[in-house]
């Protein structure tokens, strides 16, 4: 919070005042700030494109992606095949459409687990006691060490090598984050006065978290699965690209980043092209992450800045929306 | 927890009342040591005045008081003398000055050398001015080694003689405790250490005892006072709570919706207080008288902050306004020596009884 | 030990009794007795001030009284029920019955910025099981207009109305479940006096009106002048003094509430006593025998004894609450003899006569 620094000092006398007086409404809701940053406009763009090719992707690709074409490996870019053909003479651009389903969708079948794993046992241990709390906390600890890629590598060697079966334990890996995130955003509102009142008129924790602690925990909630998404997406991609859970043919953003690695010598502008689509998607879902948490202000009144942070505790008197001076 | 079990030094204190008060000590010059002209403060970068038209001064070793509710202007006319308005408020006419040197064109550099040289202030909580994890005694030291330039040994033999003078009990082993080992009023008297060690001549407290417990207040009350008698040190004090105002104060000026309404010496104003909202405020005001009672309160509600009103601003809620009131700017006018009210109505006769009977 | 006060125009039960209590926080080499030994009795429609300053107890007596914190030993008893031995189920139960409730000293932190009016105020007829729509709006309408506010602010947030009106709606959310008895933790420090009046009239009425009993919690006396029928001073955990308002201010029988009343500032400076004439100054603390002032600080000792310009050797002790009056009592051993001696010292605290044992 700004305050006057004792010692700030400037002259005293202003300018002569210029213009039209400014506008002295309260501050404009979070959404419509939120909307106006062109950044977030990009972002949605960006995810709204990829959202697209996971439903339609193998629909709307211009070409088969499984179709070799033995004629015509390592094209550049060109009129027949936009983003140029593989090893294997297959559309560059059809696999990475048709390709966006899979790895979109189980980064976020991985987030999803995360979630649900994270978020209920982090909500809950504020309310369930120190035994619970101390218990989680360790397992949580216990969690975030573990690389993800041996857990892929040891689940898909059980389970079989799927990638639906790989994202599991990147799902439980991303759990403690969702846990510690949300343990911390919930113990700041656990603590408001307002809960106290509640409980003081025989709320049970239930109601609490119900009606009090959810509804501002939930932007940090969002925020937090944006930024795991993207987290997942390229946890699906670097296991893709080391080929576990991939099943060849099928085509995945990691795999094709891999195999244009393997052949760098006969096409070196490959591997840009899903370098740069999974660089982008993340992007966008940080970008929309950030600018979510920087603008949201869950909890907070939104009374009108007062003109002078008055360290007085008195309140102002009545009818004063519109300015506190004191 | 640390029971403040603070006791004023034992020096020969004056009588207590108001009406005992031994007259004003005024060093030997008697000069003015702040003034302010005809101030107008704007806020929201120009788009509303807050402060209209207010003059007052400040003699050497005199106990001012500000009073006021909050929308008033009166901590903004404050931190104006003190040079602290923030971004988008500024002085927009008038002038300022201490001891003779206009301040509205002063830069940082000459404000930097007025701040606890010449000016010092305490405010409302005193824990969120003090570094949490620094000694509040290094705190205090630290501020005569860079305003005064004294050595380590000499600053901290400094704080502790300091520390005394406000009343600290052990000062030695109040050097080494931090804020948050320290009571609320202990922390308060910490503030004014550090206030007055440079020996200013003026000390700005904004509501400085308001959040203190009540026998703490009248312990930094009694303080103040003190300081006054020892130091010749004049005093602004601006508070909501006219009690302690005229616990303290020789002269009250008393605002109302950005202007003063009325001035003059503190025993005239709360015997005999001529504005309507004076008398107001002095029907609301602590008695001192907790028995069961019939409480009063000001009907209606202060204007906006900056509205533009034409005539007398308090009318709306004045019992004893008239067309007149509304017709025009009124200008303060004098009723005694050095009292001044801005009320048109104030030398009717009728207009006493017209008030007394509501 | 307290002494029964004289049964004579006593009804059957208290509404509230606290008894014996005793408050321990903290834990192991932290703990704190915060309250020793305190016994209150409240009436179905009086208002009482419970004054003490920071570090008194007070705030902790009033969470104790509410089931925040458990006693380390005495107890509390609500219209008859053991409050304090309650827990779990049984203890929001209770809760849910409505008829003890608590005003939060900030407004703003203790109603919740998201929810509307309508909601806050419905929260606990809510939790007491009604679902009824129009009945809710109904309740919640008599409560606000039992503050002086109408269905205008019921779908406004607390940061859309004013301080005045948040104040205003969290007492009529106390208000909502009907309750016996009402709370109130500092309801007016942060107000100007213009408000302050306008509040603590609106509790005196609505205890006229609704037969409430009042608790009001604060650290000075203005907060309840006018309007307490008796007033409890609490001090470092034990009460001092506990009497009706217009027997102990005009004849304060314990130097301590002499010291309240004698600091509270005034308008009319018309006060009998100053406050360094019943506190000990610092010459005298010097005078004193150092073992005598020794015994001072013993947690066994009188509480006040270390401020107090009386204290003796008699005070090494704590003194019981003894009657003094009417529904009076005071905990002091000289409290027959320290206003004498009060009044002989000049007021900025010289002793005319050595007054030490």
């Amino acid at each position: 919070m700004s305050r006057t620094e004792l010692w700030e000092s400037r002259p005293l006398r202003s300018k002569p005042p210029e213009s039209k007086p400014r506008d002295s409404k309260p501050r404009k809701r979070k959404g419509r700030t939120l909307l106006r940053m062109p950044s977030v406009w990009i972002a949605l763009a960006i995810l709204l494109g990829v959202a697209v090719l996971t439903v339609f992707g193998s629909t709307l690709a211009p070409q088969n992606p499984l179709t070799i074409n033995a004629n015509a490996l390592f094209q550049g870019p060109g009129a027949h095949h936009l983003l140029g053909t593989d090893y294997l003479g297959r559309d560059v651009l059809s696999r990475l459409m048709a390709g966006t389903r899979l790895s979109v969708l189980t980064a976020l079948e991985a987030v999803g687990i995360g979630l649900v794993l994270g978020t209920i046992p982090g909500v809950a241990t504020v309310f369930l006691g120190r035994g619970f709390d101390f218990a989680a906390n360790r397992v949580t600890d216990a969690l975030m060490t573990l690389p993800y890629i041996f857990f892929a590598v040891a689940v898909t060697a059980a389970l079989g090598n799927g990638l639906v079966q790989a994202m599991v334990p990147v799902g439980i890996l991303l759990a403690p984050f969702f846990f510690r995130i949300t343990r911390a955003a919930t113990l700041e509102h656990a603590r408001a006065q307002y809960v106290e009142a509640a409980e003081l008129m025989g709320a049970s924790k239930l109601h609490v978290v119900r009606v009090h602690v959810l509804r501002k925990v939930l932007p940090t909630i969002a925020v937090t699965t944006a930024s795991m998404t993207a987290a997942a997406l390229l946890a699906v991609s670097f296991l893709t690209f080391l080929g576990i859970g991939v099943q060849p043919p099928a085509p995945t953003w990691g795999g094709v980043l891999s195999s244009d690695l393997d052949y760098l010598n006969q096409a070196p502008w490959a591997p840009f092209i899903p370098g740069l689509l999974i660089a982008v998607t993340v992007g966008a879902l940080n970008a929309l992450a950030d600018a979510f948490r920087d603008r949201r202000t869950p909890g907070m009144l939104a009374v009108p800045e007062p003109l002078i942070r008055t360290h007085s505790t008195l309140e102002p008197a009545d009818d004063d929306r519109q300015s506190q001076v004191a | 927890m640390t029971i403040d079990n603070l006791k004023s030094p034992d020096l020969a204190a004056p009588g207590l009342t108001a009406a005992s008060r031994p007259a004003t000590a005024l060093s030997p010059d008697a000069s003015e040591v702040l003034r302010l002209d005809d101030l107008h403060i704007s806020v929201h970068d120009g788009a509303a005045l807050a402060v209209r038209g207010v003059s007052l001064s400040i003699r050497a070793g005199e106990v001012v008081g500000l009073v006021g509710e909050s929308g008033s202007g009166k901590t903004l006319t404050c931190r104006a003398a003190l040079g602290v308005l923030p971004a988008g408020v500024a002085v927009e006419q008038g002038s300022l000055s201490f001891a003779g040197h206009d301040l509205t064109t002063l830069s940082r550099r000459g404000w930097e050398s007025l701040h606890g040289n010449h000016i010092g202030a305490v405010f409302q909580d005193p824990a969120s001015y003090l570094n949490p994890s620094i000694t509040v005694g290094n705190q205090l030291a630290e501020v005569l080694r860079v305003k005064l330039g004294l050595s380590r040994r000499a600053a901290r033999q400094r704080s502790i003689e300091l520390f005394t003078s406000v009343g600290l009990h052990h000062p030695e082993q109040v050097f080494h405790q931090i804020p948050a080992e320290l009571s609320g009023g202990m922390l308060q008297r910490v503030m004014i250490a550090i206030a007055i060690c440079c020996d200013p001549q003026l000390l700005v407290a904004d509501e400085a005892t308001t959040a203190l417990d009540v026998t703490i207040q009248a312990e930094v009350i009694e303080l103040l006072r003190q300081l006054r008698e020892q130091r010749g040190l004049a005093v602004l004090f601006v508070s909501h709570d006219l009690a302690v105002i005229s616990e303290l104060c020789d002269r009250v000026v008393v605002f109302y919706a950005g202007e003063v309404v009325e001035s003059g010496p503190a025993e005239e104003i709360i015997e005999r207080p001529r504005h309507p909202y004076t008398q107001a405020l002095l029907r609301v005001a602590s008695v001192g008288d907790f028995r069961r009672r019939e409480l009063q309160v000001i009907g209606g509600q202060p204007p906006q902050v900056g509205a533009e009103i034409t005539g007398c601003r308090f009318a709306e809620r004045c019992p004893a306004a008239t067309a007149k009131c509304r017709a025009g700017d009124i200008p303060p006018v004098s009723v005694g020596a050095q009292h001044q009210v801005r009320c048109v109505r104030v030398h009717e006769p009728q207009v006493a009884g017209e008030l007394a009977a509501r | 030990m307290s002494a029964a006060a004289p049964a004579a125009a006593q009804p059957a039960t208290p509404l509230l009794a606290v008894e014996s209590l005793d408050v321990v926080l903290g834990r192991g080499w932290r703990a704190t007795r915060v309250l020793r030994g305190v016994d209150l009795a409240i009436e179905p429609g009086e208002i009482v001030g419970l004054v003490g300053e920071t570090g008194s107890g007070k705030t902790t007596l009033a969470r104790t009284v509410l089931g925040l914190v458990s006693p380390a030993g005495g107890r509390v008893v609500f219209e008859g029920t053991p409050v304090s031995a309650l827990r779990g189920g049984a203890l929001r139960a209770e809760r849910r019955r409505g008829h003890l409730q608590l005003v939060f000293q900030d407004p703003l932190r203790s109603l919740d910025p998201d929810m509307t009016v309508i909601d806050i105020v419905a929260e606990g007829i809510r939790l007491q099981g009604e679902t009824d729509r129009s009945v809710i709006r109904q309740r919640v309408l008599g409560a606000l207009e039992k503050v002086g506010l109408d269905a205008s602010v019921l779908p406004r947030t607390p940061g859309q109305i004013s301080g005045g009106q948040r104040q205003r709606v969290s007492i009529a959310r106390a208000l909502a479940t009907e309750p016996r008895l009402l709370i109130c933790d500092e309801p007016v420090s942060a107000l100007d006096a213009s408000n302050r009046n306008y509040i603590l009239r609106l509790l005196s009425q609505l205890r006229t009106a609704l037969g409430l009993s009042i608790v009001i919690i604060s650290h000075d006396l203005s907060s309840l002048a006018g309007i307490a029928d008796r007033v409890a001073v609490l001090y470092r955990g034990r009460i001092v003094e506990d009497g009706p308002v217009d027997q102990v201010f005009a004849a304060p029988r314990h130097p301590y509430t002499a010291l309240l009343m004698a600091s509270a500032p005034s308008v009319r400076h018309d006060r009998e006593l100053s406050p360094q004439q019943v506190t000990r100054t610092v010459a005298e603390a010097v005078a004193l025998p150092a073992d005598l002032l020794d015994s001072f600080e013993d947690p066994d000792a009188c509480v006040f004894a270390t401020r107090c310009a009386f204290a003796a050797a008699p005070c090494a002790a704590q003194p019981p609450l003894v009657p003094a009056g009417e529904r009076h009592r005071v905990a002091c051993h000289r409290h027959a003899e320290w206003m004498t001696l009060a009044r002989a010292r000049t007021a900025d605290g010289r002793t005319t006569e050595g007054q030490l044992s």
